[in-house]
C-alpha cells in the first residue's frame, strides 16, 4: 500500500475511531438531564452535587436519553394483597398499582424541564403528577412553574415505589397529606451553604391550593386529599406551600414544611358569598442513616376551618405520623446476582382523623423483608397489623400480607 | 433457575425460617378473628337463606354509608349516616341526641323546624336552632337490632298484654300506641296499610313499620330524599332557599337503597344474653318479684312472617312494647301519636350486656341518656313503675346487686 494511501487509511481510521468513540460515548453516556440525575443515593457527594431531594424529581437515576436532549424513563409497581379485618377477608387479589412515565430535558444551561405522568390502579386514574419548568439562575435561586409536587413533607417529594421500602405509602401520607400532592403553582427553590459540607434547601410556591371537596365530596369526615385537583383555581386566592430542609451531611436531613390557603369559594365577582376558610398543614420530616440503619419519618398536623353547620361532624384538627427503619444485609448473598441485597424493615404509622375525639383513627405496624436484585428493582414482603377506630372509638382489627414488585425502567 | 436456587445456600436457612414464621403467624390469630355473633349488635339472624344474607350484606353497606353534601347530605341534617348515630348498631351517645319539639296539636311546630330539629347544615345552609319556650324532647338514638323480631310479634300478643284501665288493679295500665302508617308504606309491608296500626318503633312507639322508621331517618336525620319521600327537608326559617345549597338532585337515593336498609334492620339479630349464674338466677327471680317483669315482659313470640328466620320464634326482649305513664320526672310533655307527654314505650333490655363496649366504656340510659347506670335508671322510674321502683329500693344491697347483675347480663 502506498504511503499516501496508508496515511489516508490511518487518518481515516483515526477519524472514524474518534467519530465512533464520540458516537459511542454519546450513546453510552447519560444525557444532560440524566447526568444531573444519576444515582446519588449512595456514596458521598459534595454539597452542590447532592440531589436537591434525595430520590426526588431530579434524582431519577435510571432515566435514559432517547436520541435527543430529552430523557425518558419511569417505574412500574404491582401488588399482591391479602387483607383481613375482624376475621373477614376484605381483599385478596392483585393490583396493577402504578405505571409512571418520566420525561425530562435540560433545555439549556439554565432551563430544564421534568415531568411525570401516572397511571394508577390499572389506568383507572390517570394524572399529570409533575410537569414543571425550572429556570436556574443560581444554586441559591431557581424559578419553577407548572404542575409542581408540593414540598409538603419529604415523602411527597420522594415517593417512587422502587425507592419506597414498603408496599404501601404511610397512612399520614395517603390519608392526611394526600401524596402525591401536586398543584399548579409558581415559585422558587434553591440551596444555601450551612457550614462545612452542610446546606439548607428551600422551596416556596404559590399554588391553587385545595378546593372544598375536602368537605363537600368527603363521606368520611374531613379528608384533605379530596380537596386536591384544584386545577382551575376555585377562589382566586393562592395558597402557599414551602419547605426548609437542613442537611449537615450527606445522610441526614431535617425538614419543616407547611401549606396554607383558603379552600372554599368566599367571593364571587367581588361579592362576599361566604366566610373565608383556610386549610393549614404543617409537616416535620427527617431522613437519617446511622450504624447501617436508615431512619425516616414524618409528623403532620392539619387544621381545617369547618363551616359552622358542620362543626362536630367534620373534623377541624387532624394529625398523623410515621417512622420507619431499614437495615440492608446480605449483599451478594445470591451468588448469581452479585449486586443483590436484602433489607429488613419496620414501620409504625398512624393517623388521627379527628383530634377532638378518642376514636376516628387508624394505626398500624408493618414488618417485612425486601430483596433487590439490583438497586433499581425490588420485591417487597410486608406483614401489616393494625387497628382502626370509628368515631365511637369502637376498634376494628386489621391485618394484611402484601407482596409487591417495583422497578425503574 | 437451578443455579439461582442453589445460590441461595447461605440464605435458604434464613428464608426457610422466615417462611416458617410467616406460616406460624398466619395460622394464629394474627390475621384477626371475628367476634362471636352473640357478642355484637350487627350479626344476622340465624337461619337466613343465602339470598336473605346477600340482601343483609347490601343493607349493611347502606347502613354504614356516609353521605357528603355532594351525595345528598342536607341541606339540614343531624348526622351523616345511620351508623354515625347507632354505635355498632347499638344505642348512641349524648352528642348524637335528637331534639323533637312541639306536639300533635300544634302541628309539631313545623314553622320553626319541627317535628325534629336539624342542628347541622351543609355549607351555606342554615342549621335550625333549638328553640326555647316550647316542649323539647331529647331522644337518644336507640339500638336497632331485633327490629324484625319486634315487627313479627302479632298485634294480638300486644293487645293481650294491654290493660289500659288497670282492670287488674296492679297499678300498671299499658296500652298500645295506635297510630297510622304513612301513605307511602304499602299494605304488604308489616304494619302498613290504611287504618290504625300498633306503633312499635321509637321511644313512644310512634312508628308502626320499619320502612317508615327508615324513610324518616333518611329524611329527617340525614337530609336524604328518597323515592318514598322525595321532597327535601328544609329549614323553614332559612332566609335563602335550600335549593341553593343542595348539591344533589332529588330523590337522592332510590327505593332499593331504603329497602336494603329495611331488610338489614329486619334481619339483625339481638345479641346473646350473658352466662347464667346463681346470683343472676336470684336476680332474675327478684326482677319478677319486685314487678319489673310486669312491663319488661321477658319473652314474647313472633307469628307468621315471610322470612322463615323470623317466624314463630321466641323474642327475649324484656318489653311489652306498650305505653306506660312514667311519671313527672321522665315526662317530656310532648305527645306523639297516641302517646301522651308522660308515656313512654317500655324499652327492651336486650343488649345491655354490651352497651358499654360500644360506647367507649360509658352507659347512657333512658330516652335522653340521663342515667349512667342501670341502678340510676331504675331509680328514675315513676308513674306506673313507682311501685316496682320502691320495691327495688327496699331490697338488700346484695339483692340489688344480683338484680342489677341480671339486668346488665341481658
Amino acid at each position: 500500500m502506498p504511503p499516501r494511501a496508508r496515511l489516508r487509511l490511518l487518518v481515516g481510521g483515526v477519524l472514524a475511531g474518534v467519530a465512533a468513540t464520540l458516537v459511542a460515548l454519546h450513546l453510552a453516556a447519560p444525557s444532560a438531564a440524566a447526568a444531573q440525575q444519576r444515582d446519588t443515593t449512595r456514596g458521598d457527594t459534595s454539597r452542590v452535587e447532592r440531589p436537591f431531594v434525595r430520590g426526588g424529581v431530579y434524582d431519577k437515576p435510571f432515566e435514559n436519553r432517547l436520541g435527543s436532549r430529552t430523557a425518558f424513563g419511569g417505574y412500574a409497581e404491582a401488588h399482591a394483597r391479602h387483607e383481613r379485618a375482624d376475621g373477614a377477608t376484605e381483599e385478596s387479589g392483585f393490583v396493577a398499582k402504578r405505571f409512571n412515565l418520566f420525561a425530562s430535558a435540560r433545555v439549556s444551561d439554565v432551563v430544564r424541564f421534568a415531568s411525570e405522568l401516572e397511571f394508577e390502579e390499572g389506568g383507572e386514574e390517570i394524572k399529570l403528577e409533575f410537569a414543571a419548568i425550572d429556570l436556574r439562575i443560581h444554586p441559591a435561586l431557581a424559578l419553577r412553574g407548572g404542575m409542581i409536587l408540593s414540598p409538603l413533607g419529604r415523602f411527597n417529594l420522594s415517593h417512587d415505589s422502587p425507592l419506597n421500602e414498603f408496599t404501601d405509602r404511610p397512612l399520614v401520607s395517603t390519608e392526611l397529606i394526600g401524596v402525591a400532592l401536586s398543584e399548579p403553582g409558581f415559585g422558587a427553590l434553591g440551596q444555601l451553604r450551612a457550614g462545612k459540607g452542610g446546606r439548607l434547601t428551600y422551596e416556596l410556591y404559590a399554588t391553587n391550593g385545595f378546593h372544598d371537596g375536602l368537605i363537600t365530596a368527603s363521606e368520611d369526615g374531613t379528608r384533605i386529599p379530596l380537596g386536591r385537583g384544584n386545577h382551575e383555581d376555585n377562589n382566586a386566592s393562592p395558597a402557599f406551600v414551602g419547605r426548609l430542609a437542613w442537611s449537615p451531611r450527606q445522610a441526614f436531613e431535617l425538614g419543616l414544611s407547611a401549606h396554607r390557603g383558603a379552600y372554599n369559594v368566599f367571593k364571587i365577582e367581588g361579592v362576599d358569598v361566604d366566610e373565608r376558610r383556610n386549610a393549614t398543614i404543617t409537616v416535620v420530616d427527617f431522613d437519617a442513616s446511622a450504624a447501617g440503619i436508615r431512619l425516616q419519618g414524618e409528623a403532620a398536623m392539619a387544621s381545617v376551618q369547618v363551616p359552622a353547620g358542620l362543626v362536630g361532624i367534620y373534623a377541624s384538627r387532624q394529625r398523623g405520623a410515621y417512622v420507619e427503619a431499614t437495615r440492608e444485609f446480605g449483599r451478594g448473598l445470591v451468588r448469581t446476582l452479585s449486586n443483590s441485597i436484602f433489607a429488613a424493615k419496620v414501620r409504625w404509622d398512624g393517623v388521627d382523623f379527628d383530634s377532638s375525639l378518642p376514636g376516628d383513627s387508624h394505626a398500624q405496624w408493618t414488618l417485612g423483608v425486601n430483596f433487590r436484585p439490583t438497586r433499581e428493582s425490588v420485591v417487597k414482603f410486608d406483614v401489616v397489623r393494625g387497628r382502626t377506630r370509628d368515631a365511637f372509638n369502637n376498634a376494628s382489627e386489621r391485618a394484611a400480607f402484601l407482596v409487591s414488585l417495583a422497578t425503574y425502567f | 433457575m437451578l443455579t439461582l436456587l442453589t445460590s441461595f445456600k447461605v440464605a435458604r436457612g434464613v428464608v426457610f425460617l422466615a417462611v416458617l414464621a410467616l406460616v406460624a403467624i398466619s395460622c394464629s390469630d394474627f390475621l384477626t378473628s371475628a367476634p362471636d355473633d352473640g357478642d355484637v349488635f350487627d350479626a344476622p339472624l340465624e337461619g337466613l337463606t343465602a339470598a336473605e344474607q346477600a340482601a343483609f350484606v347490601r343493607g349493611d353497606a347502606e347502613f354504614g354509608r356516609r353521605f357528603s353534601p355532594a351525595t345528598g347530605l342536607g341541606p339540614v341534617f343531624n348526622n351523616v349516616s345511620c351508623i354515625s348515630c347507632h354505635s355498632g348498631d347499638g344505642r348512641g351517645r349524648l352528642e348524637n341526641s335528637l331534639h323533637r319539639i312541639g306536639s300533635v296539636a300544634d302541628g309539631f311546630l313545623g314553622a320553626i323546624g319541627g317535628p325534629q330539629i336539624q342542628d347541622k347544615a351543609t355549607p351555606g345552609a342554615h342549621a335550625e336552632p333549638i328553640p326555647t319556650g316550647v316542649a323539647v324532647s331529647v331522644r337518644l338514638p336507640p339500638p336497632v337490632f331485633g327490629a324484625g323480631l319486634i315487627e313479627a310479634i302479632p298485634d294480638a300478643a300486644l293487645i293481650a298484654l294491654a290493660d289500659e284501665n288497670d282492670a287488674n288493679g296492679d297499678g300498671i295500665s299499658g296500652r298500645p300506641n295506635w297510630t297510622t302508617s304513612h301513605e307511602y308504606v304499602p299494605a304488604t309491608e308489616p304494619g302498613g296499610g290504611a287504618g290504625p296500626r300498633i306503633g312499635r318503633f321509637g321511644r313512644k312507639a310512634q312508628t308502626p313499620t320499619i320502612l317508615q322508621q327508615t324513610v324518616e331517618a333518611y329524611h329527617q336525620d340525614m337530609g336524604i330524599t328518597s323515592e318514598f319521600h322525595p321532597q327535601e327537608n328544609r329549614n323553614p326559617m332559612s332566609p335563602v332557599p335550600a335549593e341553593n345549597f343542595d348539591l344533589a338532585a332529588d330523590p337522592e337515593v332510590p327505593s332499593a337503597t331504603v329497602l336494603a336498609v329495611v331488610h338489614y334492620l329486619r334481619t339483625l339479630a339481638p345479641p346473646a344474653a350473658g352466662a347464667e349464674s346463681a346470683a343472676r338466677a336470684e336476680g332474675k327471680s327478684l326482677f319478677t318479684s319486685v314487678g319489673c317483669a310486669q312491663c319488661h315482659v321477658p319473652t314474647l313470640n313472633t307469628g307468621l312472617h315471610a322470612i322463615a328466620a323470623l317466624a314463630n320464634k321466641p323474642v327475649t326482649l324484656y318489653s311489652d312494647l306498650l305505653l306506660h305513664d312514667m311519671g313527672d320526672a321522665l315526662a317530656d310533655n310532648r305527645p306523639d301519636g297516641g302517646a301522651s307527654g308522660r308515656e313512654w314505650r317500655t324499652t327492651p333490655l336486650w343488649g345491655l350486656r354490651l352497651m358499654r363496649q360500644f360506647l367507649n366504656g360509658q352507659a347512657f340510659l333512658m330516652h335522653d341518656g340521663r342515667a349512667r347506670t342501670v341502678e340510676q335508671a331504675i331509680l328514675l322510674h315513676g308513674g306506673e313503675a313507682l311501685r316496682a321502683r320502691t320495691a327495688f329500693a327496699g331490697l338488700s344491697v346484695g339483692q340489688r346487686a344480683s338484680l342489677l347483675d341480671f339486668v346488665e347480663s341481658r
